[in-house]
């Protein structure tokens, strides 16, 4: 098997056949189907980490090991080992929750974690802070509410993002309910979780077979999209497969296929580059959609790159079989081919914030949440009041991929008891008076749990954006709604390639200004300037903000206009950034 | 087997016998059956004499020496009672007839804690002992103030109530074998000489074992290379960690050291202003002229008063005062003197103790150095945050700072064989020798296994040395580690349940001859930890309570059990 596997590798034709295979490779095919020394990690009293090679195997749990960066000095003059601790991961396919599912992750995070819930860029929630012996509880109890963080992350495929809002289609339910399905059908088939995490008596000695990752899963990551145009609030076109519904005469027809969409870059790195998901085709009927979803992971599985992690992401697999020869293989496996695509139109990616009301009559709240983080304050009990309207039993919570809450499906009778909830704890007053620029803003997590932060982000970015708040009332520009946002590294977790305005952390407190993506999430970013403190970020924004107010077309936006205005961005044709 | 006749009369004589003249006459017959001529067993049986030896001892030193005492005794042909303090029935007292007693002196001139309802017994409301005929081995440290107190106030007190003493108070230093040896040597060719002869021959004619003179330890001043708060921040302890250099110090891994604090300035100061007393006033202590302020600064216990200097400070007062332990600033502020009472009240105060710490390092891998690892002691004072004299005094050193302290010989504490297996258990600052430990059979390359138990209350706050022990884990000099940490639990969870999940292990290592070491806080850990093992030994030995108990006994007797407890 793993020689006929290895052949594979190289009629990926990369011009690699002698490259090794990187040591994740190494350790996922060693693992004996994900579980690896992780028993024995959980014993190991006298360190808070995990073995070396599970460091890399627990992910496929959904699990990071992390420690607080800020503490590491303090903690070495002390004698002490760093302060490990885990964020788990949840996977929430379409980013759905149940009220009692709400109910029962607020009181675990309080327990066992910092207490901080965050909703992720991907619609999940993630809790930090949680030490390794309390990683089991943790894990049992949400199992207790049919919640787990299977495959939230590793090399496999990701929670399947999926519009939130159920306003913006009556297919909203048959459309996400294809999320669910998505991400159940390619979950890996070991049961080390249940055995490791539940307690789950073994059943079979290590060997599931699993047809879809083998002994060696994915090369890298996988993330799969799916958008109900006109919104675009998932960001189909950065996930390395995208599914874009069609929906024709108020039925759903199908998915427009997108596939190689990916941002990372790694700086100095320049083979590294961010890309948008290319839409190859148009599939229909429940069983095709599932089976050229399975296929693209297995093209990806046999022919991605595994000798180097930074070029195994789908976009480079595609770039490097070149789109059409991507396809020809991917319909091969199908055994189908794929129709042409079906035209489609994005016209927003914010969320709509307040109340909507679905077309079955159900109305839905939309909470501001800044950078995803349910917490507590004084001035704003968000953490209590999400808690007191979960306790009601009578709404649902769907998670944005803007990191945001909508609290759902709370029906007429019900509306204004919800209401009086928002009001009582703010939510509503709160929510309103964000400004539109705040509110359309995301920061990943960074430090300090973050270990691949260069710099600053969520900690930072609420206070940054007062700032930026007044340069643009100082043009009259607070109710534009520009998106911009902030990394502290080039990852790009809260995709600030796909904004208008991005800032990607380069070190403590510098940050590259990115200029020139569209509001709708179809065009990248440039790099404008880099490695800015705060005061050249503040001047360059400054200088772009009042060009753009004198001279900008009615109803053009930020970034549409920067790229037209001559002489600020030098090279319009290329993608690089 | 016997004749008719024959078996009435043995019968009738042993029906009247009491237990310990069966052993006796026993041992008799046993020894007539082995042949020995009659007339050698009628004059042994003659000489016989009955004697008691009660110990009170917190540490074992009393005990073993009172159990080799009563070896000795019966060699001789004595016939003994061996029996500990704690365990002496009060009402036997005026019933004996010889008394001897080995006796620790603790905390500050205090009994030992099984002794003090002996010691309280004795010195209030004895009855009059006027059969008594006693002797006592003190047991003590010249590094403390008050040395050999306890012994030496039962010794007075037992002459009190009307005893006559064979023998003069011995008192003894740490170094005690050949102190303990003579004296004990004496009181038997006493007893043997008092038997023969019709008159026994009073004590003095027994000359004593040259009585230890406070031995001049050698005082090094120490220079403070590094303090380290070791918890981190968010715990809810302080537990420093020192390196102090000293040129030529010399000590052995397990040995201790002592600190004598000052006081704190700012107490001084308000105590002499509660008695508006002129802090240059010279005054008398001990024969010796100081200024108010240098003698309270530096000289006397003025935190933590013992009852009778509390009750001195009552008689000048003129009042009763119903509190005991308590701070001389403390009584001054409820119960106000002027200067000249303070002046008298001080002449009563005891001096000022030193405070013993364990040796965290080792002098083969760092020469010319002691590390200690201290916890900052807290303690409610009339419902209000109070700071350990002595911790608060170190904590308040910086680097190059200056310390004096002497080595306090810990003989017990020592690690055997390089290929003897070691089980370290330890909470808090207990963890201070084993560090010390692991560090010398690093440096030897001992081949024996080493097992750390350590309890704490935080994981990620409070695990004391985390990175060395991983280092030495990692290198496979420590064997295995087992810790135990309240926080996080939903249960409290403490070294002895750990110990208890580990049962099987422990008894197998025991089995296989390991040492086991016991060092942290006396109460309630040691207890429960002991107790613990014990339990362990019956459940995996499957023995009875006795046979536990006596397995225990062994291990102790083999010297595989050791304990600093404090
Ligand atoms: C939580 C989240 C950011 C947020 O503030 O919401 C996040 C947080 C992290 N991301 Fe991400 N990523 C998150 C969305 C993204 C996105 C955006 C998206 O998927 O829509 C991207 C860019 C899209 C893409 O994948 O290309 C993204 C690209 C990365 C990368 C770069 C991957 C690559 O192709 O090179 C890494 C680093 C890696 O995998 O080696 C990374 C790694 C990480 C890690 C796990 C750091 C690590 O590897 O140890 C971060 C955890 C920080 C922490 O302490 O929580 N994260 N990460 C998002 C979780 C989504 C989810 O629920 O699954
Ligand atoms: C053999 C041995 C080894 C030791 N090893 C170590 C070691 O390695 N590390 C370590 O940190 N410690 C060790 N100790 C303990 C150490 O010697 C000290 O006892 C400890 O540091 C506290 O001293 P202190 O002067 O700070 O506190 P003190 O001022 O002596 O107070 C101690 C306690 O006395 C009581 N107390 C004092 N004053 C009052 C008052 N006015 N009212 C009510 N109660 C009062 C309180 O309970 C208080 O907690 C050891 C002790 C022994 C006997
Ligand atoms: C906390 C502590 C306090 C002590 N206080 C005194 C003291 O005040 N006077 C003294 O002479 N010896 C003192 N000693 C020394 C002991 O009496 C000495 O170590 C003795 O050998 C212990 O005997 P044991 O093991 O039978 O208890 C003290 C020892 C300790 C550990
Ligand atoms: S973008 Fe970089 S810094 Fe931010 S969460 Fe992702 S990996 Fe961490």
């Amino acid at each position: 098997m793993a020689e006929q596997d290895l052949h594979k590798n190289d009629k990926a034709g990369n011009g690699q056949q002698e490259a090794p295979l990187t040591v994740v490779e190494k350790i996922k095919t060693e693992s004996r189907g994900l579980r690896g020394s992780l028993q024995e990690s959980l014993q190991d009293e006298i360190t808070g980490a995990v073995r070396e090679p599970d460091h890399a195997l627990i992910k496929f749990h959904g699990i990071y090991e992390q420690d607080d960066r800020d503490l590491r000095e303090e903690r070495a003059e002390k004698k002490l080992d760093k302060l490990y601790s885990f964020m788990a991961r949840l996977r929430i396919p379409g980013g759905f929750m149940k009220p009692e599912q709400w109910v029962a992750a607020h009181h675990i995070a309080g327990k066992y974690s910092t207490g901080v819930i965050k909703i992720t860029t991907r619609q999940t929630i993630q809790l930090h802070g949680i030490l390794k012996s309390q990683l089991k509880p943790t894990l049992k109890q949400f199992d207790q509410v049919k919640l787990d963080s299977i495959a939230a992350c590793g090399d496999v495929n990701r929670n399947v993002a999926c519009t939130s809002n159920p306003y913006e289609s009556p297919l909203h339910t048959e459309v996400h309910a294809f999320a669910d399905k998505i991400s159940t059908f390619l979950l890996p088939k070991s049961r080390a979780y249940y055995e490791i995490w539940l307690d789950e008596v073994k059943l079979h000695e290590h060997n599931e077979p699993d047809p879809l990752y083998q002994d060696r899963y994915l090369p890298r990551k996988f993330k799969i999209g799916i958008a109900i145009p006109p919104n675009n609030d998932v960001d189909v076109l950065t996930n390395d497969l995208g599914l874009i519904a069609i929906i024709e005469d108020g039925e759903l027809k199908g998915f427009n296929i997108a596939v190689g969409g990916g941002l990372s870059t790694t700086h100095g790195n320049p083979d590294t580059y961010a890309r948008l998901a290319t839409v190859i085709g148009f599939v229909s009927g429940e069983e095709n959609i599932l089976k050229a979803t399975y296929e693209v992971l297995t093209v990806q599985r046999d022919f991605g790159n595994r000798s180097d992690r930074k070029l195994a992401r789908l976009k480079y697999t595609v770039d490097r079989m070149g789109v059409g020869g991507f396809k020809k293989e991917l319909e091969q496996r199908c055994g189908f081919k794929l129709e042409t695509p079906k035209p489609y139109q994005f016209t927003q990616r914010s969320d709509r914030y307040g109340w909507m009301q679905d077309h079955d009559g159900n109305w839905h709240y939309t909470v501001f949440v800044e950078n995803g983080r349910v917490t507590d304050t004084k001035d704003f009990p968000l953490k209590t009041a999400l808690l007191q309207i979960a306790e009601t039993g009578n709404a649902n919570f769907r998670f944005t991929s803007n990191q945001n809450i909508i609290v759902s499906d709370v029906s007429v009778e019900n509306k204004e008891a919800i209401q009086s909830l928002l009001n009582q704890f703010n939510l509503d007053g709160f929510t309103n008076a964000a400004s539109a620029f705040r509110k359309n803003a995301m920061a990943c997590v960074a430090l300090p749990t973050c270990p691949l932060a260069l710099a600053e982000a969520q900690r930072y970015m609420p206070s940054f954006i007062t700032k930026i708040e007044a340069l643009l009332n100082k043009y009259d520009l607070q109710q534009d709604g520009i998106i911009a946002r902030m990394t502290g590294c080039p990852n790009g977790c809260a995709r600030p390639y796909a904004a208008e305005i991005g800032f990607v952390g380069t070190a403590t407190g510098k940050y590259n200004l990115h200029i020139g993506g569209d509001r709708e999430g179809t065009r990248l970013n440039y790099k404008f300037r880099e490695s800015l403190d705060e005061d050249g970020l503040l001047q360059e924004l400054d200088a772009l903000f009042s060009i753009y107010k004198n001279n900008k077309a009615a109803d053009e936006h930020f970034g549409d206009f920067v790229l037209r205005e001559p002489g600020l961005i030098p090279i319009i044709n290329s993608q690089t950034i | 087997m016997l004749a008719e006749p024959k078996l009435k009369s043995l019968s009738e004589l042993v029906s009247d016998l009491s237990q310990e003249e069966l052993i006796w006459v026993n041992k008799y017959l046993t020894g007539l059956v082995s042949s020995a001529s009659k007339e050698e067993l009628v004059k042994q049986a003659v000489v016989q004499q009955r004697i008691t030896i009660a110990f009170g001892t917190e540490t074992g030193n009393a005990q073993r020496l009172a159990t080799h005492f009563a070896t000795k005794a019966k060699q001789a042909g004595l016939l003994v009672k061996l029996v500990g303090l704690d365990q002496y029935r009060l009402a036997d007292l005026p019933k004996e007839k010889y008394f001897f007693t080995v006796i620790s002196t603790q905390g500050e001139g205090e009994p030992p804690i099984g002794a003090k309802k002996f010691y309280d017994f004795i010195l209030a409301s004895a009855p009059g002992l006027t059969q008594l005929q006693f002797a006592v081995l003190a047991l003590g440290d010249t590094a403390y103030p008050l040395f050999c107190k306890t012994g030496e106030e039962v010794d007075e007190q037992f002459e009190k109530l009307g005893g006559s003493r064979l023998l003069p108070l011995q008192k003894c230093d740490l170094d005690y074998e050949a102190t303990a040896e003579k004296w004990m040597v004496n009181v038997l060719s006493y007893l043997e000489n008092s038997t023969k002869a019709t008159n026994p021959t009073i004590a003095s004619a027994v000359a004593p074992a040259a009585s230890a003179k406070p031995a001049s330890r050698q005082v090094y001043e120490g220079t403070i290379l590094s303090k380290i708060n070791l918890n981190a921040s968010g715990s809810s302890k302080r537990t420093y960690h020192f390196e102090i250099a000293a040129e030529d110090v010399n000590y052995v891994t397990g040995d201790s050291i002592a600190i004598t604090p000052r006081n704190p300035q700012e107490m001084v100061t308000r105590i002499l202003s509660a008695a508006k007393a002129d802090p240059e006033k010279l005054v008398t202590w001990k024969k010796e002229t100081y200024s108010f302020e240098d003698l309270l600064v530096n000289k006397l216990n003025i935190s933590f008063l013992s009852d009778k200097s509390v009750s001195q400070y009552e008689n000048i007062y003129g009042n009763t005062i119903p509190e005991r332990k308590i701070s001389l600033l403390a009584l001054l502020q409820k119960y106000p003197v002027n200067e000249s009472q303070l002046e008298s009240i001080i002449a009563h105060l005891n001096p000022v103790a030193p405070r013993i710490y364990n040796i965290a390092s080792s002098p083969l891998v760092y020469p010319g150095e002691v590390h200690i690892t201290v916890l900052e002691e807290h303690y409610l004072e009339n419902g209000e945050d109070q700071e350990g004299i002595c911790t608060q005094f170190l904590k308040e050193k910086e680097e190059n700072d200056t310390v004096s302290f002497f080595i306090q010989t810990n003989k017990r504490f020592r690690l055997p064989a390089e290929d003897k297996d070691v089980i370290m258990i330890g909470r808090g600052t207990g963890i201070a020798p084993f560090r010390s430990f692991m560090a010398e059979r690093d440096a030897t390359g001992a081949e024996g296994r080493n097992w750390l138990l350590f309890g704490e209350e935080d994981f990620t706050t409070d695990f004391l040395y985390q990175t060395e022990w991983q280092q030495y884990f990692n290198t496979g000099v420590l064997t295995k580690v087992s810790l135990a940490f309240t926080n996080n639990e939903e249960e409290p969870f403490l070294i002895q349940h750990k110990l208890k999940q580990q049962a099987e292990e422990f008894y197998a290592w025991v089995q296989a001859g390991a040492v086991v070491y016991l060092c942290g806080e006396k109460d309630p850990m040691g207890k429960e930890v002991e107790d613990t093992i014990l339990n362990i030994f019956k459940e995996q030995g499957n023995f009875s309570d006795e046979e536990a108990a006596q397995y225990f006994e062994q291990v102790k007797k083999e010297g595989r059990f050791i304990k600093d407890l404090y």
